[in-house]
């Protein structure tokens, strides 16, 4: 206990630092600006802004506050459009539309959006203080795991991520495996050999981390954007004078309670964001209300659970990236992969070893979550006015960004070419219904993932009955058989007893 | 059929490197008892039923696009091929003026905001970019900006 509050105590000082603090605040009110536009979400954001950030030259710690700034700040202002235009920012704000659109639509629209902030501060705020604590715990308990005990969690997590993501799990499977093997391409690093390289010198070194994110989530966005451009401007709906009011709160706060708790737990879990959280808080609101007819024309109890749990979740979802270096959703795959290219490698170790990042970017959640309110408050006007700008323009700036992006990192035209390419592969996978979060997440643990197994294969000198021998590895090879199980008898269960109404997530 | 196609190309993707995984890599000599090869022939053999799966049992028929949007799109991809091609002879501010004069005229944009605003992105940008931020941006034939 002692060891949190020295922890957050040399944390605040880091993220207080008035640098930082900047920077949290900048990253804050560019996430909630990127959330905001339709179409461009935390994952894209984040993607975008990556090589620049890192570019610049900052302190890691610095880096990853203002990146995870973005993230969060993203999982903030995505209601803004979800509310006043039913148009989702992004996969984990589709929930939102169902309720904050109706809300919007009968006049309540101010209600909506400050209710909506108050979930969201509550529900992020909630899940930083579970980290503080969530954090150390399990750090310190990883910090004795064997390679043999890694190989199966690298198991559980691409078992819940098939299990818990996208709508077919065969395809969320081969996703990964794409990205598992992108990220085999290169030199070996244990005996030099080089590995589908073709001769070409560009890749000797692996195909660069940068170049796959921006690729797969800048442009592979743009192509979608100029795909889905509709006739004409979009409408926003007025902000009015309403406001959430004391009773309103006392009448979700149970509501923003549990959305909050699932949020963060399902944050944890390897892969599941948040789309996979804020469909789970809807659907279990909807069953617990006594009076679900409300549901989808405006109830105020569907509005706050998806809003508590997306921000809960990018909470939970830190937790496992922090502590065992296995990101728990997409964004966080893109912002463990940042932190490698700072040469960091998050582990349990990260806390005793490099407490300024661990603890600085838990500290500046905090910061983070009321400066978000403060200014979702009263400059929700403000954002609301960017949803307006015209597609025509926005478009060709996201190109523009990532170009500049890509090449004041690695400065080799062919890379532009590369990005392009990647964003017609990555276009592809979206329109077929493969999610492209799991790309990610197998190409940032690839090379964990093979070390660990190698690893592991040369204690026993060759004897695979080592990665079953670990009590730590047989209950993980056992939740992963649960995490798989499970939804397939609840889908039946359900089947069984022809409701059909729970809500599907999203891919 | 869409999704077939996919697969099919994914499938060949993946007997590919399978093969390479088995016959080309090879370390000259190795103490450990897995070697360079071992982890790909793990995904690739992993890999080839999840691709046969899919090319059993496609679910998304066509990708349901007008012949419209697939131009559009193509015009997309040739300005973005343009704009890699030009970035670095031509300089960031020339190159970033014609791609986004193009992209936003064909995304319906007025020809004077789209001048206004193509020119204002390339200079702006370049400015922010090299002197503000210090990042790296080609100078291209403007070398005067260098």
């Amino acid at each position: 206990m002692d060891a949190v509050f020295s922890g957050l105590a040399s944390g605040f000082q880091v993220a207080l630092d008035p640098f930082n603090l900047f920077l949290v605040l900048a990253g804050c009110f560019a996430g909630t600006l990127i959330g905001a536009l339709p179409g461009i979400g935390p994952i894209n954001g984040v993607a975008i802004l990556l090589p620049i950030a890192y570019s610049l030259g900052f302190k890691p710690e610095s880096a990853i506050i203002l990146l995870a700034g973005i993230y969060y700040g993203a999982e903030y202002g995505g209601r803004i459009s979800s509310i006043l235009l039913n148009v989702p920012g992004d996969a984990g704000a589709v929930m939102t539309t169902l309720d904050g659109n109706p809300m919007a639509r009968n006049g309540e629209a101010g209600k909506a959006l400050s209710l909506s902030a108050v979930a969201s501060f509550i529900g992020g705020t909630f899940a930083v203080v579970l980290m503080s604590f969530f954090g150390p715990a399990l750090a310190s308990y990883a910090i004795h795991f064997s390679p043999s005990d890694y190989v199966a969690l690298m198991v559980f997590a691409f078992a819940s991520l098939a299990s818990l993501v996208g709508s077919n799990p065969v395809k969320t499977l081969l996703a990964a495996l794409i990205g598992l093997m992108l990220a085999s391409v290169g030199i070996d690093a244990n005996t030099g050999v080089a590995r589908f390289t073709f001769g070409i010198p560009d890749i000797l070194a692996g195909i660069d981390f940068l170049v796959v994110v921006i690729g797969l989530f800048g442009m592979a966005e743009l192509i979608h954007l100029v795909e889905q451009q509709a006739a004409g401007t979009l409408r926003t709906l007025k902000i009015d004078k309403s406001f959430v009011t004391m009773k309103d709160l006392a009448f979700t706060k149970w509501t923003i309670l549990r959305g909050s708790v699932i949020g963060f737990f399902i944050g944890i879990l390897p892969g599941t964001g948040a789309s996979v959280a804020s469909a789970v808080a809807y659907g279990a609101e909807k069953r617990a209300a006594r009076d679900s007819s409300k549901f989808g024309n405006g109830d105020m109890r569907g509005l706050a659970a998806p809003e508590a749990a997306n921000n809960a979740s990018a909470g939970g979802a830190m937790v496992p990236m922090l502590t065992l270096g296995i990101p728990g959703s997409g964004t966080t795959a893109i912002l463990l992969g940042a932190l490698l290219l700072f040469n960091i490698t998050p582990g349990p170790l990260m806390f005793s070893q490099r407490p300024e990042i661990a603890w600085g970017l838990i500290a500046s959640m905090y910061i983070g979550n009321v400066a978000l309110l403060i200014i979702n408050l009263p400059l929700v006007g403000l954002f609301a006015r960017m949803l307006t700008i015209p597609q025509q323009f926005l478009t060709p700036l996201i190109a523009v960004l990532a170009f500049i992006g890509v090449y004041s990192v690695v400065s080799n035209p062919h890379d532009l070419y590369m990005i392009t390419l990647l964003g017609v592969f990555g276009w592809f996978l979206r329109k077929l219904q493969f999610s492209l979060a799991p790309v990610i997440l197998g190409f940032v643990l690839g090379g964990l993932f093979e070390d660990n197994l190698r690893r592991a294969l040369s204690i026993s000198g060759g004897d695979w009955s080592i990665l079953v021998t670990s009590f730590n590895s047989v209950i993980l090879y056992a939740l992963a058989l649960l995490v798989v199980v499970v939804p397939i008898l609840v889908g039946r269960m359900r089947r069984g007893r022809s409701e059909g109404e729970s809500p599907q997530a999203p891919s | 059929m869409a999704d077939r196609i996919f697969a099919g190309v994914l499938f060949l993707v993946a007997i590919g490197y399978t093969i390479i995984a088995f016959t080309v890599i090879r370390a000259p000599f190795q103490y450990d008892p897995l070697g360079p090869e071992s982890w790909p022939r793990i995904l690739g053999i992993v890999s080839i039923p999840c691709c046969l799966f899919i090319l059993a049992k496609p679910d998304v028929s066509s990708l349901g696009l007008p012949a419209k949007t697939w131009g559009r799109l193509a015009a997309l991809i040739v300005m973005l091929l343009v704009y890699s091609y030009l970035f670095q002879p031509l300089g960031f501010i020339l190159a970033t003026f014609a791609f986004c004069l193009a992209l936003s005229l064909m995304l319906g944009a007025r020809l004077v905001t789209g001048l206004a605003f193509s020119a204002g992105i390339g200079i702006v940008g370049y400015f922010v970019c090299t002197k503000l931020l210090e990042l790296n941006l080609p100078a291209g034939v403007l070398t005067i900006f260098r």
